[in-house]
């Protein structure tokens, strides 16, 4: 914490504290200790100092004693030789300070004057308060002082206006308030336009406060009480009230004074001139107090630093869009322009930035717009999306990457297929003529991507490249990203991390199942890796995906970990003690229901086959898929049967404890087909590159006997490595 | 030789909640310790009690044989309320605030607050308020409502894991139950419960709904989502120990089989399942149906033997 901050914030908490106990030893003089004080038609008596204090007050003389309380608080002065760098000293004495500011704003004589609204009743506070908790407003902004100018201070409070942000206004620069300014401009001020103007002097910004606390009593049951108490307070205002201090002009003592109460709070302070710094967080979210900001950019500074998320409920586009539109098809008869495809190179890219690196919201289309070019004409195509945010780490870039596939399908007339560099796009007449433009893939992208990962995106820039050059100069680096993630995806292991995942999505109709998702073991359904587990709960920690710490390794060939045993006992509600992660046999992980393949062991061969779900013949075991999800799913334990994701195949750790690819006997068309080369490859890798044309399907034969004969004839590894059980 | 039962002592309970303050006289549900129905073995300070539901307008899709016994007060919440606890003793009431969807009638928050209160001022049970629906309008009206009946204990239906901040605020605020609904998947089930104890809510003062399927309309997968609620709540799990509701009438005259005959069997067959399932509040529409059920759980609490 700087010292000059925190000198200047004592300072001006004496001085404020001084003034505060000056006019109640005046009124005391006057109208005796019984005389009543409340501010108009509220049940919260003096909020702050309920809050702070724990007192109701409703007497002067209760003031006094609130007071008296608060004065404790006051640190002793930094002086040359003691300075302890504590945040804590200057955050006590900017709470003594909003003590200090709700006495006199009770004692001083309504402003009925101007445009001065005072403070809010309970009514209002019931109807707008609520707003702010549950998030239809996103926060309030609490103005301090005045802009240089009446035009900057309209263009502030536009700029708050249409992030729906709350206004509200108090205090002075050099005698000029930021209300006066909006009304010179002829702004109206009300409950209405959410700009509310309390009153020219500093202290009546703490009506700002006031509002916050009776938000955390009203809406979030709290009561006022001891430390504890206050400190649920403050606690709920930093979690839920997504406020912020916006101080314009010179910071004066009494207004560091102030700002420091309103961090307690955590709420942070923007500044527009030249303060010192607090950055590292402790109170606050993130930085406490940022300087130098420019008018233009307080908004979104402030949002940003406060961490407040703004939802768009309707995605600005001509057409209409969502979920139901996913699987539509645009007929060639029907395109309008048309990108990718075996025409012409096509692909999307989508990296992570630093935080200072993007302008938030900035869409651009770099090269011919649908208008520029004849009907049905085939364009290249780079959608370069860049996206930033405090949570966002390189290793979610792939993940938010194969969103922009159903994000890009959910507008009407909009067909898109494939990912990375196999992208296949078409835009139809239909939605051209209601007005899509190709810009506005750029505004379902950042819509989309804001909304659904509020958690990990706080930035989001696209530019959408329909030229030639463009797109060819950016693509080595697209390229080279896709390879470099493969990479890092393919060096993952599981002796590399400490933690896997749970998933206990399928726990609502497969009771006692838990997938454990491994770096080289994805859920059974597919579509969940390790990589989206470890976003899934940096995103929402109440999911269904939980880190599982692996602690020792019990049997490091059958993949055994007692973290992992620990947490199956608990998840599977003690059905089941442990879980092999190698094994098929001992112990092997539960199926649920929708996993992609189940793989079985076929007694005669040494070897296990692999029916993919939508495979609808018979297989050599005797059975179909849906015989063999009976036996497989519900979430038991079946030594001999497992459901597995098709990728689990490519695993180096595939069944390792039993023995591996080499027990592969039979497939199905479609799952050689699904892995190809990347098959072979396995095979390869493992010494046997002939085992990959020895492997059966449903071509060969889809019967036991003619399989076994056929394994002889091709003279299959499996058969050597004897029965598995 | 008689057989020797051990009885099976479980970790957790159900959570007791009180359903109605202020001028009602309240209903207390939960607090049993053990399966359902398992009262040889686990004790149960409160049985399930049966609410009927009423309509702020006609319900243009309820069928003849259930309208019957409302034939002069379809529509009019009052007369209705007043017949559903004088006539065909209901433990509680639930209205219904079908008119208010917009595609329905579209009427106001104001015009459900007046509902609310009339039907407030004519019986004393707790009263279950349903809104239209997810979306904006359920909050406005649900809202609204909550605030003009303060203190009054009203259970309000509901709260999904989509939209649940603005009425675990209100609930909080005025001092209401609330439902948390959940698609018949008991994670969700648990991560509402979750995320409005995060929004301030007092367990205390919620129920789970856990989306009824009605008999042959998925009243067995319902079953096995409420078997496993329970079973966790059992084994010591908080997040999930709330009492549950289940709106039977809603679901069960929904089926197509009503029509032909029966519904009323139909009704009570749903209700006897959800029961034997963890249910300890019932919504019926048809008065026969709750008469029956309520016999029947007499019966089984009262310990005569059941024929
Ligand atoms: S199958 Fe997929 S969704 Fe289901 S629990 Fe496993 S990983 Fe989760």
């Amino acid at each position: 914490m700087s010292k000059i901050i925190a000198e200047a914030a004592i300072r001006g908490a004496y001085a404020c504290m001084n003034r505060a106990e000056a006019m109640l030893s005046e009124a005391i003089h006057r109208h005796g200790r019984a005389k009543s004080i409340a501010f108009p038609d509220t049940a919260y008596a003096l909020p702050v100092i309920l809050a702070l204090v724990g007192k109701r007050v409703e007497k002067l003389g209760d003031l006094e004693e609130a007071l008296q309380v608060a004065r404790t608080w006051l640190p002793a002065p930094p002086t040359e030789k003691l300075w302890l760098p504590y945040l804590g000293g200057t955050l006590d004495a900017g709470a003594a300070t909003l003590v200090a500011h709700e006495a006199v704003e009770a004692m001083k004589p309504r402003l009925a004057f101007d445009f001065w609204l005072g403070p809010t009743p309970d009514s209002i506070l019931r109807e707008q308060g609520i707003k702010l908790v549950d998030g239809r407003m996103p926060g309030f902004a609490a103005c301090v002082g005045a802009a240089p100018s009446d035009e900057v201070a309209e263009q502030l409070a536009r700029d708050l206006q249409e992030r729906n942000i709350l206004v509200f206004m108090g205090g002075n620069t050099g005698g000029e308030t930021m209300a006066a300014q909006l009304n010179r401009r002829g702004v109206e001020m009300n409950w209405e336009t959410f700009l509310v103007p309390y009153g020219p002097d500093t202290s009546s910004i703490v009506h700002a406060l006031g509002f916050a606390c009776r938000a955390a009593f009203t809406f979030g049951g709290l009561r006022p009480g001891g430390i504890k108490e206050t400190r649920e307070i403050l606690l709920y205002n930093k979690r839920r009230v997504m406020a912020f201090v916006l101080a314009l002009g010179e910071v004066d003592d009494e207004k560091y004074a102030t700002a420091a109460g309103a961090i307690n709070f955590g709420f942070p302070v923007i500044a527009d001139t030249d303060i010192p710094e607090i950055l590292p967080s402790g109170i606050c979210t993130y930085e406490h107090v940022v300087a130098n900001v420019a008018h233009r950019d307080m908004p979104s500074r402030a949002v940003e630093v406060r961490g407040v998320k703004i939802r768009t409920v309707e995605i600005p586009i001509p057409v209409r869009h969502g979920p139901a539109f996913e699987g539509e098809r645009v007929r060639k008869e029907d395109v309008a322009v048309e990108f990718g495809g075996k025409y012409t190179r096509c692909f999307e890219y989508l990296t992570s930035r630093p935080m200072d690196r993007l302008q938030d919201g900035l869409i651009r289309v770099v090269g011919p717009e649908i208008a520029d070019v004849p009907e049905g004409a085939r364009l290249p195509l780079a959608i370069f999306v860049e996206v930033a945010g405090r949570k966002m780490q390189p290793e979610f870039e792939s993940i938010l990457e194969r969103h922009i596939h159903s994000f890009l399908s959910e507008p009407m007339g909009v067909m898109h297929l494939g990912q990375r560099d196999s992208v296949w796009l078409r835009i139809s007449k239909k939605a051209r003529d209601a007005g899509f433009r190709i810009e506005h893939l750029g505004t379902v992208l950042l819509h989309k991507l804001r909304n659904d990962f509020p958690a990990i995106v706080d930035k989001v820039q696209v530019t959408l490249f329909t030229g030639s050059d463009d797109v060819e100069k950016l693509y080595p680096e697209a390229a080279a990203a896709y390879q470099h993630r493969d990479e890092r995806m393919g060096a993952l292991t599981d002796e590399s991390v400490d933690i896997f995942y749970s998933c206990a999505l399928c726990q609502s109709y497969a009771p006692n199942h838990v997938c454990i998702i491994t770096p080289e073991r994805l859920g059974l359904c597919g579509a969940y890796n390790w990589l989206d587990g470890k976003a899934a709960y940096e995103m929402n920690p109440h999911g269904g995906n939980l880190p599982v710490k692996k602690v020792e390794v019990v049997d490091p060939v059958l993949g055994q970990w007692k973290g992992i045993n620990d947490f199956i006992q608990n998840a599977s509600n003690g059905a089941f003690l442990k879980f092999s992660a190698y094994s098929m046999i001992n112990d092997p992980m539960t199926s649920c229901g929708c996993f992609e393949c189940i793989a079985c062991i076929l007694p005669g061969t040494g070897g296990i086959m692999i029916v993919d779900r939508e495979f609808s013949g018979q297989t050599p075991v005797g059975m179909t898929f849906s015989s063999l999800a009976e036996m497989t799913g519900g979430g038991q334990q079946t030594p001999g049967f497992i459901g597995i994701g098709t990728l689990y195949i490519l695993s180096k750790k595939f069944i390792s404890a039993d023995g591996g690819l080499a027990r592969l006997v039979w497939t199905t068309t479609r799952v050689k087909q699904k892995l190809g080369d990347k098959l072979r490859q396995r095979c390869e890798e493992i010494g046997q590159p002939e085992l990959y044309g020895k492997i059966a399907d449903e071509t060969i034969c889809t019967e036991l006997e003619p399989l076994i004969e056929h394994l002889a004839a091709v003279e299959h590894p499996a058969l050597a490595l004897g029965e598995m059980i | 030789m008689s057989l020797e039962l051990k009885p099976k002592r479980w970790a957790g309970a159900i959570r007791e909640v009180t359903l109605g303050s202020g001028s009602r006289r309240p209903v207390t549900v939960g607090g049993g310790n053990g399966l359902p129905l398992h009262t040889f073995e686990a004790s149960f300070p409160h049985r399930p009690v049966f609410a009927l539901e009423i309509t702020d307008v006609a319900p243009p899709r309820w069928i003849d044989t259930v309208r019957q016994p409302w034939n002069g007060v379809l529509g009019q919440p009052a007369a209705a309320a007043r017949r559903a606890v004088d006539e065909f003793g209901a433990d509680l009431v639930m209205l219904h605030l079908m008119g208010t969807h917009p595609d329905r009638g579209n009427r106001s928050p104001d015009d459900a607050a007046a509902d609310v209160r009339a039907v407030l001022e004519s019986v004393r049970v707790p009263l279950i308020v349903k809104g239209p629906g997810a979306g904006p309008k359920q909050n406005d009206v649900l809202a609204r409502v909550a605030e003009e009946c303060q203190g009054e204990g009203l259970v309000l239906h509901s709260a999904c894991q989509e939209e649940y901040k603005t009425l675990a605020a209100v609930a909080v605020a005025y001092g209401h139950v609330l439902v948390a609904e959940s698609p018949i998947d008991m994670n969700i089930a648990k991560q509402l419960n979750i995320l409005l104890s995060d929004a301030s809510m007092d367990l205390r003062h919620t129920l789970i709904d856990p989306l009824t399927g009605g008999l042959g309309y998925g009243l067995e997968y319902t079953y096995s989502v409420m078997e496993r609620i329970r079973l966790a709540a059992l084994g010591g799990d908080a997040m999930l120990s709330s009492p549950m509701i289940c709106l039977v009438g809603e679901e069960a005259w929904k089926a197509k089989e009503v029509k032909v005959s029966g519904g009323v069997h139909w009704e009570v067959a749903t209700a006897l399942t959800l029961i034997e399932a963890g249910a300890e509040v019932l919504v019926l529409r048809h008065p026969e149906a709750l008469a029956r059920l309520r016999k029947q759980v007499d019966c089984w609490f009262g310990g005569e033997t059941c024929r």
